[in-house]
């Protein structure tokens, strides 16, 4: 029976052709708008490490007080070098990891070539297994590395290939701001968006690359300063790098991997018990406010979505919205006008199921052939959203099959229910409607 | 012509209407806040930062292996390497000024503090927040600054500084916001200042007339043009240089400079992103919001589009199914353009219920827009126009069927249905 | 095959009640050629209507075919509808968007049946009335005799067991209505019931039996010959209703 309807909506297309064009461009544009700006969405509001985002958790200590709390009584979103360190000391979660962000150069061995800038970060060994880095060649550094202050380094496959060729260079040694330091890994394509490790110095989505990771207490050594943020509650009272390392601004990142729920709740307990210690020792003058939060809802409390990706997403949602009103009106003036042939059809025996699904089945076709140029019109809306979305965030939408597969049952499921009302009018046509010809 | 009938007759139709009606509420509510934020975004872009932007860009660049600034001795060798550019750079023909600089308005880098009328306040207290920007003697000339009052920094006054470390200037320029917040009277020259919290003055000795603060982001909303200029060289293993070249010779300064640079030392670092002509930093500054502009332009065509041919399908369906109803009161006397105005006056009532409702939705809108998303509220203005606009679309989209509703001949009466 | 008892239609309004049918009864045996005549507005359309089970009645017995139809659902009438009943209307009622074979084709596929028998059905019905070399013409480009035929055609390919006429011949001129009366008959020849509205005592005559409705009630005067004389002065009396 589909057979049918399906030819006989075919048939009705065909017979209103301007008609019918007007729904499918409608459809089409009311789709591939809301299609496109879904990507970019989607792209921004994914979970970056999907496998393990739960057990994660970034730790805030308020070691400002009142004063400098944000309107929800947030304490600062990073981490002083002291309260890190201590943190790192007590080693109370089954991974964890302070980080800074570094932008060092690196002197190429090919003397004829210029030294490079690379963006990277500085972390503790634990930090590889508690994020899942793949590695091409090697592995991250040891526990050992980082208290004996090794001159070692993890490098990016991109750098791997500029430095060396893409060769396996463990082993091999690296001029990083003129010292050497030896590659012990690797690490195989790892660009997570947004980088949920360091949101506050990255803003979260970055086109920039994560070229190399050095032992934290090396870069400390050799005062290798801080790339990210610096936000301070009072004026350092020591100058330079290490003025910052003795002040109470934040500069750094932290996160902790926690298991389960176990864990969870004595790391939270730990952390009200070193602030109170803190308070005890006069150091805080204030109660424990604390906060840890997993990476889903530190990522919500960053706000790393841009609004603007929201505001469009909205606007795109209404827009959408508006093309089926307009289709499911347009329906409507459709069907009404064959109220002759549905009262025909009645008297010739059809059964209202029958008109539903002669109808529906038009409004379906109506939708799809405006999904397909919704496919069209969201590649080419994917293609150019690098025109207006910051080139961070455009370079993370892209169209994949279940874009592809959304877009269609996008527009086919939302033109059936935009022609829901006009069918259920057409299967109340009367089949005596058209005996009273006089 | 009386309504009452028209409205009989709509009733007919009430699903038709209430979907034509409910369409051109919620284009009506969405075209509000799109143009809203259109307007906002174009608003945004086009203030002006206060420098002249012609003729104008900037070098970052690092230095391999240069002291960090911890050790004695250090912050002078760095300041012997910044003076070693910026010889180079002012020798170079094309060049009319340089100037040693931590950031320009746009630059996503910001140093921002807050000043005081009296010593020793808390630093997140003090009267007013502002963003510094420290230079030399050449930085009013090479940001092309208008001076409103007093006098800029001449060679004696300027210093140089860690990049870390914490020092104040005797003296300091502000932006006349910023004189006018902490001085209304506008008597603020001359008078001293506490910067961050400290404990030594400051003496403002120059106002301009406008200088934005660097960031375009929403945190620097409530300080964005209250700046303090330090007369600082800045040293650290980075620098940055504001360039101002001769007329037209922007390109080939912006081409020369790294051999230059590279001439002084090899031993540093320049890439792609770092030599930028001023108009490219204000294009990537503004990148997202002019795309906002774009995109939201866009959803607008679309839903106008969308609105008047969903109303020309719409009405030409009625005006078919009234075909015989139209000979009828043209064989009564109707005249072509009394049939006109019937469709015309009937798409007036419908657009205008549909605006009212979208008026509505419109505000509501907005209001959740600013609850969630930092949004002002819209101005009534807006809405109005927006209005005018739905009700002229729905009279230009009306006025083809209406037109040949008009040239239904009245023959049509006397033929059967 | 068609009984009415004491069956009544209302319409309502927030005003008036109408009657439109009043203790109306009626018994058309299977095999009967039955014509239905009476002024205008005395409920014959109304009748035909209920009968074809396009509209449901207000109070008394319908049985047709035996069933008594006032408690079916929708479904269960338009199966009825489809399988037992063939329509014939003034107006042909022919879908302007389907050609001849399609139109035909329309009671067949509720019925769900197979394509070659659907084929062979629709093929036999437009050889019947003489129109199979038109199956891939449009509605809009056949005379008038020829749509009605074609209607004819498609009420015949189900095989229905009772015929509905509702004024076959009203829209079509003297010589093409001869030709539809000629193969109504036939029709009837073949062992179909038919039931016919018409205004035309030329028409009525050639019937089986004649039922007059006036005021929505039966005035059966099947075997009185006055009847006949009866109608034609009524018709002069009123013109075309």
């Amino acid at each position: 029976m589909f057979a049918y309807y399906f030819e006989l909506a075919l048939r009705s297309l065909k017979r209103s052709r301007g008609l019918t064009l007007l729904m499918v461009l409608a459809i089409g544009f009311g789709v591939a708008a809301s299609m496109t700006t879904y990507s970019v969405f989607r792209a921004v509001s994914g979970d970056p490490i999907p496998w393990k985002s739960s057990k994660l958790f970034v730790p805030q200590i308020d070691m400002w007080g009142p004063k400098a709390r944000d309107p929800n009584g947030d304490p600062p979103d990073a981490m002083d070098y002291t309260d890190a360190m201590a943190l790192m000391r007590a080693h109370r979660a089954r991974y964890q990891s302070a980080m800074y962000q570094i932008s060092p150069s690196v002197v190429p061995a090919n003397a004829s070539k210029h030294p490079i800038n690379v963006s990277g970060h500085a972390v503790f060994s634990e930090f590889f297994p508690m994020v899942d880095v793949p590695f091409k060649y090697g592995a991250g550094w040891t526990a050992d590395d980082d208290t004996q202050r090794s001159a070692v380094a993890v490098i990016s496959s991109k750098l791997n290939d500029k430095l060396f060729g893409g060769q396996n260079s463990v082993g091999r040694t690296l001029d990083i701001e003129g010292k050497d330091y030896r590659v012990v890994g690797v690490t195989d394509h790892w660009n997570p968006q947004p980088r949920f490790f360091d949101v506050v110095n990255t803003g979260g989505f970055t086109d920039g690359a994560e070229d190399v990771f050095l032992p934290f207490n090396r870069a400390i050594d050799v005062g290798m300063p801080n790339n990210g943020n610096t936000n301070c509650n009072e004026v350092p009272k020591e100058s330079g790098f290490v003025g910052l390392q003795h002040s109470s601004c934040v500069w750094m990142a932290y996160m902790v991997q926690l298991d389960d729920a176990a864990a969870v709740q004595a790391y939270r307990e730990y952390l009200d018990g070193y602030a109170r210690d803190q308070q005890k020792a006069g150091r805080f003058g204030w109660a424990p406010n604390n906060r840890l939060r997993d990476v889903p809802a530190w990522l919500d409390a960053e706000h790393v979505v841009p609004s603007d990706t929201k505001v469009s997403l909205l606007v795109a949602l209404g827009l959408l919205v508006v093309c089926l009103v307009n289709t499911a009106g347009l329906l409507l003036a459709k069907f009404l006008r064959r109220s002759s042939e549905i009262g025909v059809r009645r008297a010739l025996g059809a059964q209202r199921s029958a008109i539903y699904a002669q109808f529906l089945t038009e409004a379906g076709i109506v939708g799809l052939a405006g999904g397909v140029l919704g496919l069209l019109l969201t590649g080419v809306g994917v293609a150019s959203v690098g025109w207006v979305m910051p080139k961070d965030i455009a370079s993370l939408a892209r169209l994949d099959v279940s874009l592809l597969a959304i877009t269609l049952l996008v527009a086919v499921v939302a033109t059936m229910l935009a022609g829901l009302y006009p069918t259920f009018r057409a299967s109340r046509v009367q089949p005596a409607w058209q005996l009273k010809s006089n | 012509m009386k309504l009452h009938p028209m409205i009989a007759a709509l009733r007919r139709h009430k699903a038709g209407v209430v979907l034509i009606a409910l369409q051109i509420a919620l284009t009506l509510a969405i075209v509000c806040n799109a143009v809203f934020i259109i307007g906002q975004r174009i608003e945004r872009v086009n203030r002006p930062t206060g420098l002249v932007e012609d003729n104008l860009m900037l070098v970052t660049q690092s230095w391999v292996g240069a002291p960090s600034g911890d050790q004695p001795g250090d912050v002078e060798k760095l300041d012997s390497l910044l003076q070693a550019d910026l010889a180079a750079l002012r020798a170079m023909p094309d060049v009319e000024s340089v100037v040693p600089i931590n950031s320009l308005p746009l630059l996503n880098s910001s140093w921002t503090g807050s000043v005081a009328l009296k010593p020793g306040s808390d630093l997140r207290a003090g009267n007013a927040r502002s963003v510094y920007y420290f230079g030399d003697e050449h930085l009013l000339k090479t940001l092309g600054l208008k001076l409103v009052a007093g006098r800029g920094f001449t060679a004696a006054d300027v210093r140089n500084r860690g990049f870390r470390d914490s020092g104040t200037p005797a003296v300091i320029i502000v932006t006349k916001a910023l004189a006018d917040k902490l001085y209304p009277k506008g008597d603020a020259l001359g008078k001293a200042i506490y910067l961050d919290g400290g404990s030594s003055p400051s003496t403002i000795i120059g106002e301009v007339e406008r200088l934005q603060a660097p960031s375009t982001g929403s945190w620097v909303n409530g300080f964005l043009w209250n700046a303090t200029i330090e007369p600082f060289r800045l040293n650290a293993n980075f620098s940055r240089y504001a360039i101002r070249t001769k007329p037209g010779r922007l390109q080939a300064v912006m081409h020369a400079v790294p051999d230059v640079l590279y001439g002084v030392s090899r031993m540093r670092v320049l890439d792609d992103d770092s030599v930028k002509s001023f108009a490219q930093i204000r294009q990537e500054a503004y990148r997202s919001d002019v795309g906002m502009a774009i995109l939201m332009g866009v959803v607008c065509l679309i839903l106008l589009g969308v609105t008047a041919a969903g109303i020309v399908g719409l009405t030409s369906f009625w005006v078919g199914q009234r075909h015989r109803q139209i000979g009828v009161r043209r064989a009564l006397g109707a005249r072509k353009i009394d049939i006109l105005h019937y469709f015309q006056m009937e798409n007036l009532l419908i657009s205008g219920a549909g605006a009212l409702i979208g008026l509505g939705l419109a505000i509501g809108l907005n209001m959740l827009l600013m609850k969630h998303f930092e949004m002002d509220r819209l101005p009534v203005l807006y809405v109005l126009a927006g209005i005018v606009a739905v009700m002229a679309l729905g009279q230009g989209a009306v006025f083809a069927p209406a037109r040949r509703a008009s040239n239904v001949p009245p023959v049509v009466a006397t033929r059967s249905a | 095959m068609l009984k009415m008892t004491h069956l009544s239609k209302v319409y309502r309004t927030e005003v008036v009640e109408t009657y439109a049918l009043r203790d109306f009864n009626i018994d058309v045996k299977e095999g009967e050629f039955v014509a239905v005549t009476g002024p205008s507005g005395s409920g014959k359309t109304t009748f035909l209507t209920i009968a074809g089970l396009l509209e449901t009645f207000t109070g008394g017995q319908y049985h047709l075919d035996g069933i008594e139809v006032s408690q079916l659902d929708d479904n269960a009438r338009s199966k009825i509808r489809n399988e037992k009943i063939g329509f014939i209307f003034q107006a042909f009622n022919l879908i302007p968007d389907l050609n001849v074979f399609d139109n035909v084709e329309v009671p067949l596929r509720y019925r769900g049946m197979k394509a070659p028998e659907r084929k062979e059905r629709i093929m036999g019905a437009l050889e019947r009335v003489g129109l199979a070399s038109r199956a891939k013409h449009y509605p809009a480009e056949l005379s008038g005799g020829q749509q009605q035929r074609v209607a004819i055609a498609r009420a015949l390919a189900g095989s229905p067991r009772l015929l509905l006429a509702d004024e076959p011949t009203g829209n079509l001129d003297t010589q093409m209505a001869r030709g539809v009366m000629e193969l109504l008959e036939e029709i009837h020849r073949e062992g179909a019931t038919i039931v016919m509205v018409t205004h035309d005592p030329e028409l009525a005559a050639r019937a089986q039996r004649n039922v007059h409705i006036i005021d929505g009630q039966v005035v059966d005067l099947a075997e009185d010959p006055r009847f006949h004389a009866h109608v034609v002065e009524a018709r002069q009396g009123q013109g075309r209703s």
